[in-house]
């Protein structure tokens, strides 16, 4: 069973993002509530992949990925970055951080599932 | 016939809008309130960076639930409050359509 870790500060979003991986695709779900916390999660858990949120307080989206990519444990895990930035050159800043895919909230939880597996390879 | 995979999911992200139905409200007002301040003039930069905050919360989420014109509406929020100036008749009819997509 895939194991997906999700971090974002926001609870619904974490909530809606859980319950639709879970009962949709039948993932296992951990979550951490900010990227520090995320960090620890990672290391310890292994997830297949992250689903990470840009705009956190403390530490945000890009800067827990760099983070991550300083510690061998957990630079190979796959990180999609979530966010609800739609001008393009958030896209294009964010693209270059050399993330596996950007996906953008609001999401259908119906189809979130489906939008990681395909940008994670795993179709 | 519906997928019972669905269904459940709709009926858990149901229950999930309602618990956050609170929340929501929460940040509509706070949303009234800067709307309030744009028109009167007195609005400062922490006020506004609290307010795009807030408008950017609602934009990424509010569609989830399928209220994807109040995403729209809370995004447009957003974006106007970022503005080098703001228009106060914008963002009040903003923040009409925004309260008329939501259940609140």
């Amino acid at each position: 069973m895939r194991r997906i870790l999700i971090i974002d500060d926001e609870d619904d979003i974490r909530e809606v993002a859980a319950l639709s991986l879970e009962s949709v695709a039948g993932w296992e779900v951990i979550t951490a509530n900010g990227g520090a916390k995320g960090i620890e999660v990672a290391s310890s858990e292994k997830p297949d992949a992250i689903l990470m949120d840009v705009m956190m307080p403390g530490m945000d989206g890009p800067t827990t990925f760099r983070e991550m990519q300083k510690l061998p444990a957990i630079a190979h895990i796959p990180v999609i970055l979530l966010t609800a930035k739609v001008q393009g050159v958030d896209q294009r800043r964010f693209s270059g951080l050399g993330v596996t895919a950007i996906l953008f909230k609001p999401f259908d939880p119906l189809t979130l599932a489906d939008q990681m597996s395909e940008a994670l390879g795993w179709k | 016939m519906a997928d019972p995979n669905t269904d459940a999911t709709r009926k858990l992200l149901a229950a999930v809008w309602e618990k956050n139905l609170p929340i929501v409200r929460e940040r509509v007002e706070q949303l009234a309130s800067i709307v309030t301040l744009v028109q009167a003039k007195v609005l400062d930069s922490g006020q506004r960076e609290a307010g795009i905050a807030t408008a950017h919360k609602l934009a990424g989420s509010l569609g989830m639930f399928g209220y994807t014109e109040g995403t729209a509406a809370a995004r447009a929020i957003e974006q106007a409050l970022d503005e080098d100036t703001i228009d106060p008749n914008h963002l009040a009819a903003e923040l009409t359509k925004l309260r008329a997509a939501l259940p609140l």
